[in-house]
């Protein structure tokens, strides 16, 4: 993921800062408990595509995992 | 009682909800067969009405630019040389189909380094406020459900002084040429897409699309009602296209 476009993404409902999990190649908005899939290098930021996270995920999330803007 | 929230899709009345779905059909269905299809349609006029809003946006070297519903990425190209090494262009669709074919040749083409891929929705973008110098929209306003909150979601991302360019389809200003467009695109369209795409129902769509779409005047009350500014628009090929622009206060 680019780096510049990375730190201009926000959650398309909240409009809140994401969160990059390379591993996973997701991008993650803990405030609606949404997960945006990066398919071949291309986000996709739609409400109907993405993964709803669980309660515990959420949780967890929003404590371990590093701002999209500060991440590799 | 329940009161159902209805919508355009084409001439057809449906609820506002399955829009979305049944657009994405229509252009999952002509992807491939889209720039073929534009170049036989408007007679490869549509290069010219892209390379008038290119130079109508002010774009220059550095710039941050959203080509939205980019489709096949005729504009991205041309952005892509001019914004250089310094910019950024983003291509945005919300079809998958059409982001693919425009990647996979752009790819081809050997245009990399400045351009992303991002699969968004007009009305919710998913970008942060003041991000871009230009946004364009070129043929794909008409295909937004909620056309308000879409002008509002980009004036949002706009940089202040940005521009916002529209490109689309409008209402011809000679009745002449009017009543020769309704044949043209009402017989030979579909049967065009029966031909090369063999696919005459989306291109009845697109037809019938064209007609519901506001008309000139319409269209810059709206951008003003969504919070921008000078709007103008320019007329081509007598009307039937109309470029819009708009600037952020």
């Amino acid at each position: 993921m680019d780096k510049q476009l990375l730190a201009m993404l926000v959650c398309p409902l909240c409009k809140g800062k994401l969160k990059y999990d390379k591993d996973a190649q997701e991008l993650l908005c803990t405030f609606d408990g949404l997960a945006f899939p990066i398919q071949d290098g291309v986000p996709v930021m739609l409400e109907g595509e993405a993964r709803r996270m669980s309660v515990e995920e959420k949780m967890e999330r929003s404590e371990t995992a590093a701002p999209a803007a500060d991440a590799e | 009682m329940s009161v159902e929230k209805t919508t355009h899709f084409g001439y057809k009345t449906v609820a506002t909800e399955e829009k979305q779905a049944m657009v994405a059909d229509v252009f999952h269905s002509v992807a491939a067969k889209y720039d073929l299809m534009n170049d036989l349609m408007s007679f490869g006029v549509h290069r010219l009405w892209k390379r008038v809003t290119i130079d109508m946006s002010g774009v220059r070297p550095g710039n941050r630019v959203l080509d939205l519903a980019g489709g096949t990425g005729d504009l991205t190209r041309q952005f892509s040389k001019i914004v250089g090494p310094t910019g950024k262009v983003i291509l945005a669709d919300i079809n998958s189909s059409m982001l693919n074919v425009g990647r996979d040749r752009l790819t081809d083409q050997g245009y990399v380094g400045n351009i992303e891929y991002v699969q968004a929705n007009a009305e919710a973008l998913p970008f942060e406020d003041n991000s871009f110098d230009v946004i364009t929209i070129a043929f794909g306003l008409r295909n937004v459900t909620d056309k308000d909150a879409a002008l509002r979601s980009m004036t949002r991302c706009l940089k202040p002084g940005g521009r916002l360019l529209v490109l689309e389809f409008s209402k011809p200003t000679n009745p002449l040429m009017s009543k020769a467009y309704d044949l043209y695109s009402f017989t030979a369209l579909p049967f065009m897409g029966k031909l090369v795409a063999n696919d005459s129902e989306s291109y009845k769509y697109l037809a019938e699309s064209i007609r519901m779409h506001p008309d000139q005047e319409t269209l810059k009350g709206m951008m003003e009602e969504a919070g921008l500014t000078r709007c103008t628009y320019h007329n081509m090929t007598s009307g039937v296209v109309a470029l819009h622009r708009g600037i952020k206060p």
